[in-house]
């Protein structure tokens, strides 16, 4: 079948591997609080950079801890092959399996978003609006997942 | 709408997965078909028809809810 917009087979495993360490270091680096900006202090380029005390500047070398853009690529990324890779019999059901979950998802997470906002004050909101760049996918990972599993596991019941 | 896939299938004495190959969808598509709950696109449904060397209307049916 023709599919757009998917990525071949072989990209799914390359996802996982770079999605599962990234979201897990993630995990362990906002639970535990640790300051990443002093690791892997490298110059890179700003296009905008803002501060409260200093004033703005537009593209400039400024220096930089990168672990935390390192693991955002690495989420984001990896995220978007691991949802949109084909799998290994991706026809039109499984496309529409695929679709269903992305709107499932898609209101899920802004059905939390809302919530939040109404919920939720001051700095912690910010947390809200970062964890919310990784949530889109990871919920249409894991409901599509979820619904292929329910799949193989009811037609298999049927043999 | 309804289909007769699963009495075509065994008029022919085929497998599901045998049958998911000659059309070449997964086994999945097949039984979710068969059990109602997915509605083919036309192309699939004229293989499946051509499959079954007959017409489109002796292998799928409009129901009153369509």
């Amino acid at each position: 079948m023709k599919t757009l917009f998917l990525f071949p087979n072989k990209f799914k495993t390359i996802g996982w591997i770079l999605f599962v360490p990234a979201i897990m270091l993630t995990i362990i680096i906002s639970i535990l609080e640790i300051n990443t900006d002093e690791i892997l202090v490298i110059n890179v380029v700003s296009i905008l950079e803002t501060s409260i005390s200093l004033k703005s500047s537009f593209f400039s070398i400024i220096k930089n801890g990168v672990v935390d853009e390192i693991l955002t690529i690495t989420m984001i990324i990896g995220g978007l092959l691991i949802g949109f890779s084909k799998l290994k019999n991706e026809d039109e059901y499984i496309s529409k399996i695929r679709y269903e979950s992305l709107v499932w998802a898609t209101y899920l997470n802004y059905a939390i978003i809302l919530f939040l906002t109404v919920f939720m004050y001051g700095m912690v909101y910010l947390n809200v609006l970062f964890y919310n760049m990784f949530t889109l996918l990871l919920f249409f990972i894991i409901r599509f997942h979820y619904m292929i599993y329910k799949l193989n596991k009811s037609s298999n019941d049927d043999e | 709408m309804t289909n007769n896939l699963k009495v075509l299938r065994a008029i022919k004495n085929i497998s599901q997965e045998e049958l998911a190959k000659q059309i070449s969808v997964s086994r999945q598509t097949i039984n979710a078909m068969e059990k109602g709950k997915y509605v083919p696109s036309t192309v699939l449904a004229l293989k499946l028809a051509r499959y079954f060397k007959t017409s489109i209307e002796d292998v799928f049916s409009l129901e009153n809810t369509d």
